[in-house]
C-alpha cells in the first residue's frame, strides 16, 4: 500500500461517514415530524398518547401484551389509559412509570407474570422498545442507559431509534385507524376464525408436558426484573402513586407452585399483587380466549371488571 | 465471531490495519493473519482450535509426503491417512450419533432394545467446510494437479483464513494457497467492490433473511397449526430466507477477503433464476457443489461411463451432498429429491425429448422454482415427521385465508424482499457479477451507495439470529 492508497483509503472513510452521517440525521428529523403527529398504532402512535395524557390521567394500565388485550381501563376509569405494549415485560414499563408526574395521585396497575421474573437471562432488552425517544427525551435515555441497553452505533446513527418502526410509522400517518382516544389505549382482540381454530387445534392435542422442565424448579427472581421491581416499587411510594400488580389469566395453566413462590415473594416486598391465573377456573369457554394467554374482547371485558374490584378496593 | 456483531466491527478494522501496514513482508502479514484467524474461530470456542491445528497438521504432512513417495502404493497410503482422519474427524462430530441413533432405531424394529448408544458431542462451528479444504488439497496433491507447500505458515493460514473458515465458501488450494504465497497489492478497484460487497452481505443477511425468518420460524415451528396457504407461504420466505442467509454470508467473506487482497471464487450467482435444476446447482453454494462434482461424481466415473452409472453417480452424489448439510434424514431426502430431478433431466437431454419442447424453455424458471421450494420442505422442517406433515397439509389444498401473524413484521418481509428482488432482478437484466459491482464507482458514487444501504440497515435490520449454515 502506497501513499496514494492511504490516501485514498481516508478519503473513501472520511466520505462515507461524514455522507451517512448527514443523511442519518436527515432521516431522523424527517423521521421525527413525521412520527410527531402519528397517534395510532404501536410502532409510536400509543407512546405518544401516553405522553400526551400521562399527566392528566389517575389510572394506567402497563405491562405486556396481556395488559394491552386484557384490560379495559374505560370499565375501571373515565380518566384512564392502557400503556401496554406487545412483546415488552418489565424494563419498558419502568421507564414509563418514571415518566409520570410527581405530585399527582395516581393509580398504576403494572402485569407482571413469574415466567419473566424467574427467567434467568432476562436483562430488560425489553426497554429499546423505546429507542426511537432516545435521542429525544432525557428519561427515557436515562433509563435505557441505566440498564446499559443502548446500542452503541446509536449514538452516532440515530437513527436506529427507528429501527423495525418505519413502515408502521408511515402506515398511521397516512392512514391512521385507531387513535386510542376512544379506547383509552385499550386494544380489544376480536378472534378470526383462523385464530379461533387454531387454538381449538392447540388445546385439543392435549400434549403432555414435563411440569420440571415447563415450570422450572428453581424460582429466585431475576435479579434485573427485582431491581426494577424496586425502582418502580420506590417510585410510587415517593409520588403519590398507588401500584397494584396482577398477572392475567392463563389457559390451564399447570405451574401452581411457581405462582404461589411468585406471589409470597412480592408479598414479602411490601407490593400488592393479585392472581387473576385462574380467573376463568369455574366459567372456562372457549370464546373468551384467543390464546393459551391473550383473552377475546369479550374475556378481557369480564376480567376487567374483577380488576374494577380491586382497583376501588386500593383507594 | 459472527460477520454481523459489533465485535467483528472492531475486529476487522484493526486487523485491516495492521495488515497492510506489514505489506512489505509477506510472512509476518500471513503469520498476523493466522493469528487473527485463530482468534476469530477462539471467540465462539476455543477447545475446537486444535481440531483445525490437527487438521491441517495432518494434511500439511500428508501432502508433502504424497509428493514425495516413490511408489503408487505409498501415495494412496499417505492420501488414506488424509482422508481417514479427516473424515473420521467429521463423522465422529457431525455424524456419529446420527449413525448411532438410527442404528437403535433399526434394531428397535427388530424387537431389541440396544442402551443409548449416543453420545453429548458439540458440534464444531464450520467443520464440514475446513474437511473439505483439506481434503480437496491431499486430493490434488495425489491426482498431480497441484503441488504441496513447504511454508506452514501459508498453508494453515489458507486452513484457517477468518473470511472462510465457518461456513465457506470452500476455498480450493489451487485458488487461495498461492494467493497466500505471493505478495498481496492494495488495490482501490477490490477495495471498491468489497466494501460494495460486504454492505450488501449485510443488507441481504440482517435485513432480508432474519426479517422474513421471523414468519417462517413461527410457521415451521408447529406446521399442524396452519393451513396450505399459509405453509406455502412460510416455504417460499425460507427459500428466500435461506438464500439471502447464505448468499449474505458468502458476500461478507467474498468482500472482506477482498480488502485483504484475497479473490474468492464466487459463490451465489442469482440461482432462482434458472431453466433447469441443472443450471441451479451451477448458482448456489457453487463451492460445495463444484467440490461434490470434482471430488465425487467425477471420481465415481461421472459421466464416462454407461447412462445408468450416470444415474447413480448423480444420485449417490445429491445424497451425500445432502448429508453434508446435517445428520438427518430430511437432508438425506433433500438429497434425493435434487438427484432424482437431476437425473431426469440428464434423461431429457440424452434422449432429446428436451428438444422438442425447446419452445416451452421459458417454463423452466417456474417449474425449478417449483421443485427447489418442494425440496426445501425438508431442508427446513424440524424432523421427518414435520416435513411429512408440512407436505401433508400443502396437498390438502386448504386454500383459505393464509395465518400472517404480525402484521408489521409481515410488512416489513413483503418490502425488504421485494428490494432483495429487485437488485437480483437488476444484476440479472445487466448481467452484472456482485463481486464486481463496486469496482469502478467513484469516491462520491461509492459514499452515496454505502449511505444508502447503511440507512436500510439501521432502519429495517433484525435482531441478528444465527447464520442458517454455521449449523453445517
Amino acid at each position: 500500500m502506497n501513499k496514494e492508497h492511504l490516501k485514498y483509503l481516508v478519503k473513501i472513510t472520511l466520505l462515507v461517514i461524514v455522507v451517512s452521517f448527514i443523511v442519518d440525521k436527515v432521516v431522523f428529523l424527517a423521521l421525527n415530524t413525521i412520527s410527531d403527529n402519528v397517534y395510532s398504532g404501536q410502532s409510536i402512535g400509543k407512546l405518544n398518547q401516553y405522553l400526551k395524557v400521562k399527566d392528566s390521567v389517575d389510572f394506567v394500565v402497563f405491562g405486556s401484551s396481556r395488559a394491552n388485550h386484557n384490560i379495559d381501563p374505560r370499565i375501571i376509569s373515565k380518566k384512564s389509559f392502557n400503556m401496554g405494549m406487545d412483546g415488552v415485560k418489565i424494563a419498558y414499563s419502568a421507564v414509563l412509570i418514571q415518566l409520570l408526574p410527581k405530585d399527582k395521585q395516581q393509580t398504576i396497575l403494572l402485569h407482571i407474570d413469574s415466567n419473566y421474573a424467574f427467567n434467568e437471562s432476562y436483562d430488560g432488552e425489553d426497554v429499546m422498545a423505546l429507542a426511537s425517544k432516545y435521542n429525544r427525551n432525557k428519561d427515557i435515555k436515562i433509563g435505557i442507559d441505566k440498564l446499559n441497553k443502548n446500542n452503541n452505533l446509536q449514538k452516532f446513527y440515530w437513527s436506529l431509534g427507528y429501527n423495525g418502526k418505519v413502515l408502521g410509522i408511515l402506515k398511521n400517518y397516512l392512514d391512521p385507524k385507531n387513535d386510542y382516544t376512544e379506547r383509552l389505549g385499550y386494544e380489544p382482540i376480536y378472534v378470526s376464525e383462523i385464530q379461533h381454530n387454531i387454538f381449538e387445534n392447540i388445546i385439543h392435542r392435549n400434549e403432555v408436558i414435563d411440569l420440571d422442565t415447563f415450570c422450572g424448579t428453581h424460582y429466585n427472581i431475576n435479579a434485573t426484573y427485582s431491581q426494577t421491581l424496586s425502582d418502580i416499587k420506590a417510585f410510587c411510594d415517593a409520588n403519590n402513586k398507588k401500584l397494584i400488580l396482577f398477572t392475567s389469566p392463563k389457559y390451564q395453566y399447570p405451574c401452581k407452585k411457581a405462582n404461589a413462590e411468585f406471589k409470597a415473594l412480592l408479598t414479602a416486598k411490601g407490593l400488592t399483587y393479585y392472581d387473576f391465573t385462574d380467573f376463568f377456573k369455574d366459567d372456562n369457554q372457549l370464546k373468551y380466549w384467543k390464546d393459551k394467554t391473550h383473552l377475546s374482547h369479550l374475556g378481557a371485558e369480564k376480567l376487567s371488571e374483577a380488576v374494577k374490584e380491586i382497583v376501588l378496593k386500593a383507594n | 465471531m459472527l460477520f454481523n456483531s459489533f465485535e467483528f466491527l472492531i475486529f476487522f478494522p484493526l486487523v485491516f490495519v495492521a495488515y497492510w501496514l506489514l505489506n512489505n513482508n509477506l510472512k509476518k502479514q500471513n503469520i498476523l493473519l493466522l493469528i487473527c484467524s485463530y482468534v476469530f474461530y477462539a471467540w465462539w470456542d476455543w477447545r475446537f482450535l486444535s481440531l483445525i491445528i490437527v487438521s491441517s497438521l495432518i494434511d500439511f504432512t500428508a501432502g508433502l509426503q504424497i509428493f514425495k513417495a516413490q511408489t503408487q502404493r505409498l501415495r494412496k497410503r499417505w492420501l488414506m491417512v488424509s482422508l481417514v482422519a479427516n473424515l473420521g474427524m467429521l463423522c465422529m462430530f457431525k455424524y456419529y450419533n446420527f449413525f448411532a441413533e438410527s442404528f437403535s432405531d433399526l434394531m428397535h424394529a427388530f424387537g431389541w432394545q440396544p442402551n443409548d448408544l449416543t453420545l453429548n458431542i458439540i458440534l464444531p462451528v464450520g467443520i464440514s467446510f475446513y474437511t473439505f479444504q483439506t481434503l480437496s488439497y491431499s486430493i490434488d496433491i495425489y491426482r498431480k494437479e497441484f503441488k504441496p507447500t513447504k511454508d506452514w505458515v501459508s498453508f494453515f493460514t489458507y486452513i484457517a483464513f477468518f473470511p472462510q473458515l465457518v461456513a465457506g465458501p470452500i476455498e480450493r488450494a489451487s485458488n487461495l494457497l498461492p494467493q497466500m504465497e505471493k505478495r498481496r497489492a492494495f488495490k482501490k478497484e477490490w477495495f471498491n467492490a468489497g466494501v460494495i460487497q460486504i454492505l450488501v452481505g449485510l443488507f441481504r443477511k440482517i435485513v432480508i433473511a432474519d426479517t422474513i425468518g421471523t414468519y417462517v420460524d413461527l410457521v415451521y415451528g408447529d406446521v399442524s397449526l396452519y393451513n396450505t396457504t399459509t405453509i406455502i407461504i412460510a416455504t417460499f420466505f425460507y427459500a428466500f430466507q435461506i438464500y439471502y442467509d447464505f448468499s449474505g454470508y458468502s458476500d461478507i467473506a467474498i468482500g472482506t477477503a477482498k480488502l485483504l487482497g484475497f479473490k474468492f471464487y464466487q459463490n451465489f450467482n442469482i440461482p432462482y433464476f434458472s431453466k433447469s435444476l441443472t443450471e441451479f446447482w451451477r448458482k448456489w453454494h457453487m463451492s460445495l457443489s463444484y467440490w461434490l462434482r470434482d471430488y465425487l461424481y467425477i471420481a465415481l466415473g461421472g459421466s464416462r461411463k454407461r447412462i445408468r452409472i450416470t444415474y447413480r453417480n448423480l444420485m449417490l452424489t445429491m445424497l451425500l451432498g445432502g448429508l453434508w448439510h446435517g445428520s438427518s434424514w430430511n437432508f438425506i431426502i433433500w438429497g434425493g429429491i435434487h438427484g432424482t430431478v437431476l437425473s431426469l433431466e440428464k434423461y431429457l437431454k440424452t434422449t432429446g425429448i428436451i428438444n422438442k419442447f425447446k419452445r416451452f424453455g421459458f417454463l423452466g424458471y417456474p417449474i425449478t422454482f417449483i421443485i427447489v421450494l418442494f425440496s426445501w420442505v425438508f431442508f427446513r422442517a424440524q424432523d421427518l415427521q414435520s416435513a411429512g406433515l408440512a407436505i401433508k397439509k400443502i396437498f390438502q389444498l386448504d386454500l383459505s385465508m393464509p395465518y400472517i401473524g404480525d402484521l408489521n413484521v409481515m410488512a416489513s418481509s413483503v418490502f425488504v424482499l421485494t428490494i432483495g428482488v429487485l437488485f437480483d432482478l437488476y444484476l440479472f437484466n445487466k448481467k452484472i457479477d456482485l463481486e464486481d459491482f463496486g469496482a469502478n464507482f467513484s469516491g462520491v458514487k461509492m459514499a452515496v451507495i454505502a449511505t444508502v444501504i447503511i440507512t436500510l440497515i439501521n432502519l429495517f435490520y433484525s435482531s441478528s439470529n444465527n447464520f442458517i449454515y454455521f449449523q453445517f
